[in-house]
């Protein structure tokens, strides 16, 4: 089904029309069928897909749902599926297509709650326990004390994995967590390495494979790569699955 | 309808509501933390600068300590703020950083040997101590005699944030995403818990528990230009105005921040300037230093926004289709430099405005205008978190007028308070949880949920026709040209009352979507409803302030006035059916404080009309420096403020090269 | 009691002093390393059987050699047998070990489907090519293997290429040789992803980098293979008259 909706609007700078089309469906409405509303609007310059939206939101269908927190590419409320690719929507600028079609669809392998809006804090908080992704130390740290030295280049590296935003693209991105539905993703293995690569933590390479060391851990990945593909933070997914993977399979 | 009980309940799981819950779990309570949207993107994860605390490892920090930050963020006040509460918080924050560094934040660390830095727009070679490799390094930042300001890169919150609730996650904090409190219960004058909404399934909540807290951030939304995230509205704040005995506090302190890159309204960290950034007009030309010789870019934040609308209002503003706007250029600071500790910078400023900051000369500047940025104003609570009318409610974070920051505050020193607060207020807070009985039955509860759903079905039979998306636009149009950075009687009296005016008209909004589940229209109504009474607290409070402080700035009025105005705004709303708020003041005690108020070393000298109680004061500490002679700094400073601390957070703390002296 | 370390990672997932299974470790390990063995074995293969192309004596040797000829008189066709059974066991433990990343279900196949067309990103396409023509080649390989292990002897540039041609192998060869070339070297590609042989200082860029020598490979399999069946083909052709005569070798004549 394909519902028009039609706004006639100024335009006096003769700025292209753009169409964005989006799945509305309201997952906790009983009767309510999936459907793609087409919506016609004016492009400004500069637009990203944050302020097309809240302008189809406020001045078109105030019934529309999504979820924009920051509207700078920093907290990864806004992960969709545009034109087939999962992304940050507030970083999408709609001059990159060159046709004016946008298509948008909720992020995937997430409970979807309605439109363009599904759950992902709940899975995120999950992934975060299953994978303890916390600092493991025996060393009880006397806060008033000097901190404990550590190497600048080791400290740069660890933020380097720690900049993931939990924005689930990574998933959204990745056929193996498609079809299972228990496999911790890019996004848990990336957590993983972070903490093994972190002095404050003591935890062996045996307490990790407890966390990951099975078929809905690392050995699940099939290095599809459309986490590293599609990451908008550019995180070395690649690599750090691959450090893992290593360091999984050679104990004994 | 139903009801959760459990033992402490905190609203909102940014830095602040999850280090509270943290203390509170460390105290064996249950705890559940309830958020408009999954903790970790709450707001604090967008700060990008950096979070204040002396720990002096830095060869530029060195010969720092609690009194130089105390110093500093008394000044950056403007006298605004309450030292004792001050002195809380620059005795804990080394300890915050300690307790993150040891939860695993990758702070940026030191490096022995040379390094080289632009300071003042100039490459300086800077040799950083043995003893000091491997330690938190800091950078410099506006408003600090030191540098001071401990970062990861550009992604400081954003680490914090996720160490923080990492650790939550770990003990076993129970997390409700989605869910909006929209009203607190209460009852002779003791709060037990929140209403709140489920933003799935619609569904009225009670949360019923021994004590609440609000952590529920700022609330800059109710500007046009913001860069405060869009959820940023206030809510907690003004369901706790709602109650109509809980005060709020300085809510005309806004802070407007000089560089968001224009027009999306995105932060670009004060880093910028930090690491050596400079501002340009025009012409290419750098003109802070014409009007700020000795601090330049980095006086405080107040000051720099000013001078530069001020420049702009000389005609030396770069038009555009958004208005004049600014230059901010980072490009002498290297690509190299920009992009290892300023990648986010250069990221926003590349995706949103097509420039990349690295590039050399022109085309690498970002355009930049003063945009709101933070709220100092808040929930009015006691040193040790509780609302000063309302016993079980307690306030920490943004949200709270703990007051830290009186009329501004210095960056870099939100986060840490976030963090610090959740650690005192938070201790406080559980301590008070473990030793309360809960005082409430489910008569009353039950009252208040009623009344929310009664208060939601009212909003759906409005029938006017008019639209609460214009309404809203319209009151954020209003903040913005009439309660922004230059301030003045006619326009705060013409915005009161047109704030007024549309206060009046949200009833005659029509709803158009009438389902109470996953309705983004109704959760818009009844948000505006509650952010237009912030805006009239924030519009009337600086109507009333005929005086210039901090952010506060009046041109009819344009001197600091410490005769009459060493006081604290605070507003009640007494009646459900008020239209606008009742304000009182409280007097701040030039007696008890460890610096009375003085000329701040940065902005207009001159502008002030001094207390005659200052010189009294002064006089005074020099008396008791004089009679207790050669004593150490913690003695010293005892005696000229005593400060309590719970969980003996007022331990020394030790530095480098000189011990826990 | 009747219980050993199997049933208790039976029933817990752990083994008896509570230490999480090593199994899937060892067989993700297995299976990149029986891929790995089977893709050399392969790029050795199609190079041997490319010799046609030097002609049906070059042909000739290479198979009597690896007969062992030099040190059998007549080489001996088991020799083959035992390499082709050899070759067999890896390849059923291969396919046994890769199958369990084949999608589960129907729905499974679909989600799968419906999200790679949704998203056109190459390696994942990438890895579609790989279960298919693994699945492919779990047909055509065994019966492949299965004739070269029973009829060893049926090896040589006559009786190969009657095979090829007379009996009707070649549609069958064809499908093989497109599934072998794609899935070995696609399986290379993703060993080195996998594992992170090559990362270096640029792994983004090394990634690209493999992916171009991986497309390199396969052209060049392809063509190898297509003219070598091309070739057998011809000569096929030329001897269908002749069907079942085995070529004599120059040097005996
Ligand atoms: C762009 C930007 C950059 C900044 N950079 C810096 C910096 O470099 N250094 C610095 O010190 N400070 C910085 N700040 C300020 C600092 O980030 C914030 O003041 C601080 O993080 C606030 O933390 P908080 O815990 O009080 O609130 P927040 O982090 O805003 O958290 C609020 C929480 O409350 C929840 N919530 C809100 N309303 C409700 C409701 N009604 N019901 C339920 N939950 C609710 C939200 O979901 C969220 O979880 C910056 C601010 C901005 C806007
Ligand atoms: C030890 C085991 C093997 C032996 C002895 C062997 C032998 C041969 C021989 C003799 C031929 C020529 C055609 C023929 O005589 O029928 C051939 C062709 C071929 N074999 Fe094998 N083979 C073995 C294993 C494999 C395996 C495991 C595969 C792949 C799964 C494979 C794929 C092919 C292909 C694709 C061709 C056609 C080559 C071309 O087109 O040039 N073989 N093999
Ligand atoms: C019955 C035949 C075969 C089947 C069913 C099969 C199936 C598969 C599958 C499904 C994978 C993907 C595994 C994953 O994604 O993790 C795979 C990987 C691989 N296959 Fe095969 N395969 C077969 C034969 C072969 C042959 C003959 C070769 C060599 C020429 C080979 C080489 C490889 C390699 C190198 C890999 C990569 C290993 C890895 O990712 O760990 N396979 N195979
Ligand atoms: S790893 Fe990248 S894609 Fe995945 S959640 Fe983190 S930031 Fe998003
Ligand atoms: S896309 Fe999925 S299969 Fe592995 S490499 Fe990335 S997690
Ligand atoms: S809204 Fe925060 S990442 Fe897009």
């Amino acid at each position: 089904m394909i519902n028009k909706s039609q706004q006639v609007e100024e335009n006096p700078e003769g700025y292209r029309e753009i169409e964005i089309t989006i799945f509305r469906y309201n997952s906790g409405k009983k009767d309510d069928k999936p459907a793609y509303q087409t919506y016609k609007l004016i492009e400004t310059p500069g637009m990203t897909l944050y302020i097309a939206l809240i302008k189809i939101w406020s001045t078109m269908d105030h019934h529309l749902s999504f979820d924009f927190v920051c509207r700078a590419g920093i907290c990864g409320s806004c992960s969709m599926v545009v034109n087939g690719k999962p992304r940050l929507a507030c970083k999408t600028r709609t001059e990159e297509f060159p046709d004016g079609k946008i298509t948008l669809l909720p992020l995937p392998t997430f409970k979807h709650i309605k439109d363009l809006s599904v759950d992902t804090g709940n899975w995120m908080n999950d992934m975060s326990i299953k994978v303890e992704s916390w600092i493991h130390s025996k060393e009880e740290t006397d806060i008033a004390a000097i901190e404990k030295p550590i190497e600048p280049d080791v400290a740069q590296a660890v933020f380097e994995l720690d900049r993931c935003i939990e924005c689930g693209i990574c998933l959204a991105s990745c056929s193996t967590k498609i079809m299972h539905e228990d496999f911790v993703g890019a996004v848990g293995l990336n957590r993983s390495a972070r903490f093994a690569m972190d002095p404050h933590d003591d935890r062996t390479d045996d307490e990790f494979y407890e966390l990951i060391g099975d078929d809905n851990g690392v050995f699940g990945c099939m290095s599809l790569m459309g986490c590293e593909d599609h990451c908008p933070k550019e995180l070395p997914l690649q690599t750090k699955i691959a450090y893992m993977r290593r360091k999984m399979v050679s104990l004994k | 309808m139903k009801i959760i009980y459990t033992d402490a309940l905190i609203v909102g799981g940014g830095l602040a509501g999850l280090r509270s819950a943290i203390a509170a779990r460390d105290k064996g309570l249950d705890t559940i933390v309830i958020s408009m949207v999954p903790v970790k993107r709450s707001h604090s994860a967008a700060a990008q600068g950096g979070m204040q605390a002396s720990l002096g490892n830095s060869i530029k920090g060195e010969g720092d300590n609690e009194d130089v930050h105390f110093a500093d963020t008394v000044k950056g006040s403007d006298w605004g703020c309450d030292q004792d509460v001050a002195r809380m918080f620059v005795t804990t924050a080394p300890k915050a950083i300690r307790e993150l560094a040891a939860w695993g934040v990758p702070w940026s660390r030191i490096g022995k040997g040379p390094r080289e830095v632009v300071i003042n727009g100039k490459k300086e070679t800077i040799v950083e101590k043995d003893e000091a490799h491997g330690l938190i390094n800091a950078r410099d930042f506006g408003g600090t005699k030191k540098w001071r300001t401990c970062y990861t890169s550009d992604a400081t919150g954003h680490t914090m944030l996720y160490a923080v609730a990492n650790e939550a996650l770990k003990r076993e904090v129970e997390i409700h995403d989605k869910k909006e409190a929209i009203s607190i219960i209460h009852e002779n004058g003791i709060c037990s818990g929140v209403v709140a909404r489920d933003l799935i399934t619609g569904e009225l909540i009670a949360y019923v528990a021994r004590g609440t807290m609000i952590a529920t951030g700022g609330y800059g939304r109710i500007y046009k230009q913001s860069t405060n995230a869009i959820i940023c509205k206030g809510i907690g704040v003004a369901i706790a105005l709602e109650t109509g005995i809980i005060e709020l506090g300085n809510m005309e302190a806004v802070q407007f921040h000089p560089t968001p890159i224009v027009p999306s309204g995105i932060l670009l960290t004060e880093g910028c300037r930090g690491d050596g950034g400079v501002l340009r007009d025009k012409d290419g030309y750098r003109f802070m230093p014409d009007y700020e010789p000795e601090k330049k870019e980095l006086a405080s934040r107040d000051v720099v926004s000013r001078r530069m609308i001020e420049h702009i209002r000389k005609g030396k503003g770069v038009k555009s289709p958004h208005g004049d706007h600014l230059w901010l250029d980072i490009s002498i600071l290297g690509r190299e430099h920009i992009e290892k500790n300023l990648h986010d910078v250069q990221d926003i400023s590349k995706t949103f405005n097509g420039i990349d900051p690295a590039d050399e000369g022109e085309k690498g500047w970002m355009p930049v205008l003063p945009m709101q940025h933070y709220s100092m104003g808040g929930i009015r609570v006691k040193p040790t978190g509780e609302s000063t009318k309302m016993k079980g409610l307690f306030c920490a974070g943004e949200a709270s007028c703990w007051d830290l920051h009186g009329f501004n505050r210095l960056g870099g020193n939100s986060v840490s308070e976030a963090v610090v607060s959740g650690m005192i207020v938070g201790e406080y807070f559980a301590e008070y949880c473990a030793t309360t009985h809960l005082n409430t039955n489910t008569f009353t509860i039950e009252k208040f949920l009623e009344e929310q759903k009664e208060y939601l079905e009212e909003i759906l039979s409005y029938d006017g026709g008019k639209n609460i998306f214009d309404i809203k636009d319209r009151m954020r149009t209003i903040m913005q040209d009439k309660v922004g950075v230059f301030r003045n009687g006619k326009d705060l009296d013409d915005a009161v009352n047109e704030l007024e005016e549309l206060l009046k008209m949200v009833k005659e909004i029509t709803v158009t979507d009438k389902s109470f589940c996953n309705n983004p229209e109704l959760n818009e109504a009844y948000r505006v409803t509650k952010m237009l009474k912030l805006a009239l607290c924030v519009a009337k409070g600086a109507l009333d302030r005929t005086e210039s402080r901090g952010a506060h700035y009046r041109e009819d009025y344009m001197k600091r006035d410490d005769e009459n105005w060493l006081k604290r705004t605070l507003a009640t709303w007494t009646n459900p059916n008020d239209t606008m708020p009742t304000l009182h003041y409280e007097e701040l005690d030039i007696n008890k404080m460890e610096m009375p108020p003085a000329f701040r070393g940065y902005g207009k000298k001159g502008a002030i009309i001094l207390n005659a109680l200052s010189e009294v004061r002064e006089t005074e500490i020099e008396q008791i420096k004089e009679t207790l002679g050669k004593v150490d700094r913690f003695t010293m400073q005892e005696a000229l403020l005593s400060f309590e601390l719970p969980n003996n957070y007022k331990r020394k703390n030790e530095r480098v090269g000189v011990g826990y002296d | 009691m009747p219980q050993n370390d199997n049933t208790v990672e039976l029933l817990t997932g752990k083994d008896r002093l509570g230490k999480k299974s090593r199994i899937p470790a060892w067989l993700d390990y297995l299976q990149s390393a029986t891929g790995l063995f089977l893709a050399l074995f392969i790029t050795f293969h199609i190079l041997f059987e490319s010799s046609i192309l030097f002609g049906k004596e070059a042909m000739y040797r290479l198979t009597k050699m690896f007969e062992g000829e030099p040190f059998i008189e007549g080489g001996e066709p088991l020799i083959i047998t035992a390499l082709a059974f050899i070759i067999f066991s890896m390849f059923i433990f291969h396919a046994f070990l890769a199958m369990r990343k084949f999608p589960s279900s129907y729905k499974e196949y679909q989600r799968y489907r419906a999200h790679s067309k949704l998203m056109h990103h190459q390696d994942t396409n990438l890895w579609f090519i790989q279960i298919t023509t693994g699945f492919a080649m779990f047909f055509l390989g065994s019966i492949h293997l299965y004739m070269m292990m029973t009829s060893p002897e049926n090896i040589g540039p006559f009786a190969s290429s009657d095979r090829i041609y007379s009996d009707w192998m070649w549609p069958m060869y064809l499908l093989l040789l497109i599934s072998v070339v794609l899935h070995a070297w696609v399986g290379v590609y993703r060993l080195i992803i996998k594992w992170g042989w090559f990362d270096g200082d640029n792994p983004r860029q090394n990634r690209k980098r493999a992916k171009t020598m991986i497309k390199g490979l396969v052209a060049i399999y392809l063509v190898l293979g297509l003219l070598s069946l091309a070739s057998y083909m011809k000569i096929g052709y030329d001897h269908q008259d002749k069907y079942g005569e085995r070529y004599v070798s120059e040097v005996k004549k």
